[in-house]
């Protein structure tokens, strides 16, 4: 069955089709070039006065594993605030930062959104996270495995080990965990935290392993280059939150050497520690630094104002900025020599100076942050805001007089700190496809979703063209999800499940004999139970797609 | 004749180190003495019908029945709950679509867990991190009896990554528990005694310490006390939830999560609730991840409504606010309630004592036994692959469940 989508205007920044009018067809779930002379077109869409853009990928938001969890069961008051009901094809749910597997699903195809990606799955929690994703429907999904804190390697590091088996174990882990990547979380701090340590900058050394976090960084950022991993590694850096770590995140550029680096949720990595009040902006130093260094992608982890729920692997920082939590309660755990977690509820208020500022400084460095292909959407949800606030975000963009005016509510002493109001550059749409598709699909090494050019997924959507941006984006027309329309007019009309992505990996099998001896001596778990088998995915009725490892792009 | 390494599902420990000797079906323990285990392994299946008024009669049958019981109650209960992740999918399916309440058999004790976090949250830790890293541990009135081999393999086992030596131990609470007693030699070992009301005063008392200077503080006790939870590197409090007194266990388990979040302005201190039976856990997981509230839900108005006092599986039967009662237990022979007011159906196994007093009896297999599964461990961080060892031909939950749906 070929269906024929005509007419549209195309916003297709890896094909660099930059609002062309131009027709699109899909068969089999796949977009193809055109028909052959002897087949027929089942179905003809006319997209007249739409815009299209591949489906949406969200390349860091916090949709499942134990952390999620844990917020659920700390705030029955967020889902009891926001209740759905089930219906003949969909199933009943709550909640919006820590919304249910269902709804997440729901929620993000309705935005126009086909993949989004977990990123902090500890090893230990990556099968029931990946269980539970299995009932987050309608989005393609992966996870990055969280390293970097766990006993095992900071110890083949502290005892020099070369660096063929410290990609070893990491391939190791990728594979057993059925992962697209490693993410580091505060390199060596939440390790350090479980050894009384309250602070870890770049060159501190763990009492433990009297090994600093510089050192974790580069042989792990090593690692993933030398596997040809299809992302490189994930940073959520040391100090997060801290005013004046800005210091802190150009020295980690400068750490990797020019070795390629995605610098995650960086809003909170830009804070520098001038003025009355020791807090300030960091964006121009950080924008300036990542625009000279072509190695460095990163997002934005943006805030908005609104009650939230902080979740992260990193306990270090979430212990430090427990006494913020608003409601008053919060949740930490240390977890199974991995790594911890830690979960804050907050809530950003636009009288605040600090939020305020915060506000500010995710916009300044989507500003001046000058390529778009290095830089991506997120709010690192539900951290700094629901991803249900990406229309909005994207207005602020594109719109520079909204921007001001919203700027002109915040905290007057916030204003004063930032240089937001003078930025006159303003996303335009081809931007925003780079932004929230080409971009991420580009970093994550993934060569069959994000475009709509020749052999890609038929993940499509299509906007209504509307002034408004925020009332364009937070409305798709119509999204396509591998050729099955699964939502119109913002109403689902059908739910099925999307694909799991890993990456595909070899390794020495020698590596094993030392990990099977250290989880049964320290960890008291047979291994072979740790390694997720394929098997047990199909189970679950996930549908795997296979990365290679090949990435030659470093 | 064959020797199998077994992950056991029958406690929440999920010990994947157990080696059976299996033949025709038969299960040998070969290397544990796990009490839990042995009464497990025990149960001589002679005959595994499906039941309808106590007569013996086909699955297809009781499934049938079943589902025309569904569709007829204006308001049915799931309870009990003794099922795997795949178990708890299915149950919530059905749930959603009938408008169902879930709550579990340990529903009453651990809501009081649910309530002390939902007020103030907590600190904790997961199993290895008890293990290597623990050097204090101190246990507040549990008997272990629940997860046997707790104490052997996380808290007396030598090879730990923080090289422990000998760990210091306190037990606070009325009775010194057998366990505890034998191998008292292993440990530094310390004994507070005190009941249930003493309990909640000491630990508030302590926790309003935490600030003093020890010269303050006129308990010797809490002086006593305070001083080796200050000079502790890492230290962890366990407690037992069904072994606290019922009545004041949420304000008991709130007072620990507090003084655990106070304790790390000066040290590193985390706690773990020694919960989880009939996997409690691995329900209330699925349950948080599906619906975003945990035990206790209903679905009654279409979309999920969480109330730990109105949901409570007792209260229900006995105020006969549900038409229909459907208990769920695929690991054990554990008592239901029965009112013969309310048509009670148990999906069980098939040794249930109980099978011939239900509406209908739908035997199942044990996850792990009879079925490949997933099942959460007690820290509800790491789950548990366990595969299918014997073969019998007993459905799974969630194949008897999904045949109910699909009617």
């Amino acid at each position: 069955m070929i269906t024929k989508l005509e007419n549209g205007r195309i916003y297709d920044p890896i094909n660099k089709i930059n609002g062309k009018i131009k027709d699109l067809f899909i068969k089999n779930g796949k977009i193809i070039d055109r028909p052959k002379r002897n087949e027929k077109i089942s179905k003809i869409i006319n997209f007249k006065k739409k815009i299209i853009m591949a489906g949406g990928i969200d390349i860091h938001s916090h949709i499942a594993g134990g952390k999620v969890n844990l917020a659920r069961l700390l705030l029955p008051e967020e889902h009891r605030k926001y209740l759905y009901s089930s219906s003949n094809i969909l199933r009943s749910g709550s909640g919006l930062g820590t919304c249910s597997s269902f709804h997440i699903g729901y929620k993000y195809a309705k935005l126009g959104y086909t993949a989004v990606f977990e990123p902090a799955v500890l090893p230990s929690n990556s099968r029931s996270a990946i269980i539970e994703m299995s009932d987050i429907p309608l989005i393609d999904k992966g996870t990055y495995t969280v390293l970097g804190n766990d006993d095992f390697l900071l110890k083949l590091i502290q005892k020099k080990s070369n660096q063929k088996k410290i990609n070893d174990y990491v391939a190791w882990i990728i594979q057993s965990t059925k992962s697209l990547g490693i993410k580091i979380v505060n390199p060596g701090g939440i390790n350090a935290f479980k050894f009384n340590q309250r602070e870890l900058d770049l060159d501190e050394k763990n009492k433990k392993y009297n090994i600093t976090p510089r050192s974790i960084l580069k042989v792990l950022t090593k690692s993933l280059i030398d596997l040809k991993a299809p992302h490189p590694i994930h940073v959520h850096g040391c100090n997060l939150g801290v005013p004046g770590n800005v210091k802190t995140t150009l020295k980690q550029i400068n750490a990797v050497e020019g070795m390629p680096m995605h610098l995650t949720h960086i809003q909170y990595h830009s804070y520098n520690n001038e003025g009355d009040k020791k807090f300030s902006s960091g964006a121009s130093f950080l924008a300036e630094k990542i625009n000279k260094n072509k190695n460095i992608t990163c997002d934005v982890g943006q805030i908005m104002f609104a009650q939230t729920v902080t979740a992260s692997a990193d306990t270090m920082s979430q212990y430090r900025n427990h006494h913020f939590a608003h409601p008053k309660k919060w949740i930490c755990a240390d977890i199974e020599c991995d790594a911890g977690c830690g979960i804050v509820p907050f809530e950003y208020q636009d009288k605040n100076f600090v939020n305020s500022l915060q506000w500010a400084i995710g916009l300044e460095l989507f500003l001046l942050i000058k390529d778009p292909w290095r830089i991506y959407l997120t709010t690192d949800h539900p951290n700094g805001a629901a991803f249900t606030a990406y229309p909005k975000i994207i207005k602020l963009l594109m719109d520079r007089s909204f921007r001001n005016n919203e700027f002109a509510k915040i905290n007057k002493q916030a204003q004063k700190s930032s240089i937001l109001s003078n930025l006159k550059r303003e996303y335009n749409l081809y931007d925003i496809a780079i932004l929230t598709r080409a971009g991420p699909a580009k970093v994550l090494g993934l060569k069959n979703t994000g475009h709509l050019g020749v052999n890609a997924n038929a993940n499509i959507t299509v906007y209504s063209e509307i002034e408004d941006k925020e009332k364009m984006f937070e409305n798709p027309y119509m999204v396509i999800k591998d050729g099955e329309i699964v939502v119109k007019n913002g109403k689902i009309q059908k739910v099925l499940n999307g694909k799991f992505y890993t990456a595909q990996v070899d390794y020495d099998k020698n590596i094993e004999k030392e990990i099977s001896i250290y989880f049964e001596k320290y960890l008291g778990r047979n291994f072979e139970n740790f390694k997720i088998q394929n098997q047990e995915l199909w189970d679950h009725g996930i549908e795997t797609e296979n990365i290679h490892c090949d990435r030659n792009d470093y | 004749m064959k020797n199998i390494t077994f992950t056991c599902p029958f406690c929440s420990l999920l010990c994947d180190d157990i080696q059976l000797e299996a033949k025709n079906n038969n299960l040998k323990l070969l290397n544990s003495k796990c009490p839990i285990l042995i009464n497990s392994l025990k149960r001589k299946i002679n005959e595994q019908f499906s039941r309808i008024n106590g007569q013996k009669t086909n699955i297809t049958e009781a499934i049938n029945n079943l589902s025309s019981l569904l569709k007829k109650s204006k308001s049915t209960l799931f309870t009990g709950m003794g099922t795997d992740i795949k178990g708890t999918k299915a149950t919530l399916k059905i749930a959603d679509k009938f408008k169902c309440i879930i709550d579990h058999f340990s529903g009453d004790s651990y809501v009081k867990n649910i309530k002390s976090v939902q007020e103030v949250g907590g600190f904790f830790l997961t199993l290895s991190e008890l293990k290597n890293r623990s050097d204090t541990i101190i246990i507040i009135q549990s008997s272990g009896d629940e997860l046997p081999r707790l104490f052997e393999k996380y808290i007396f086992s030598k090879e730990t990554i923080n090289n422990l030596k000998k760990r210091k131990v306190v037990f606070i609470g009325n009775k010194l528990p057998k366990f505890i007693y034998k191998n008292k030699k292993k440990l530094h070992f310390d004994h507070i005694k005190l009941n249930s009301i003493s309990l909640l005063n000491f630990i508030s008392s302590l926790r309003n310490s935490i600030n003093s200077e020890i010269s303050e503080i006129k308990d010797k006790k809490i002086v006593h006390l305070l001083k080796l939870l200050k000079q502790t590197n890492y230290g962890s409090i366990l407690w037992s939830m069904k072994e606290l007194d019922n009545n004041i266990s949420d304000l008991i388990v709130t007072e620990i999560n507090l003084l655990i979040q106070d304790l790390n302005k000066f040290t590193r201190f985390a706690g773990l609730s020694l919960s989880g039976s009939d996997h409690i856990l691995t329900v209330n997981e699925v349950l948080l991840w599906q619906t975003g509230f945990p035990i206790r839900t209903s679905f009654e108005k279409g979309f999920p409504v969480h109330d730990i006092d109105q949901f409570s599986t007792k209260r229900l039967i006995d105020e006969k606010e549900i038409e229909l009662v459907i208990w769920i237990n695929s690991f054990n022979e554990k008592k239901i309630i029965i009112n013969k007011k309310i048509k009670t159906v148990l999906i069980g196994i098939p040794t249930h004592p109980q099978k011939k007093d239900v509406d209908i009896f739908i035997p199942v297999g044990t996850p792990g036994l009879d079925h490949n599964s997933h099942l959460l461990r007690i820290d509800k961080v790491v789950s548990l692959p366990l595969k299918k060892i014997r073969n019998i031909s007993l459905p799974s939950v969630d194949y008897v469940l999904n045949k109910v749906g699909q009617i």
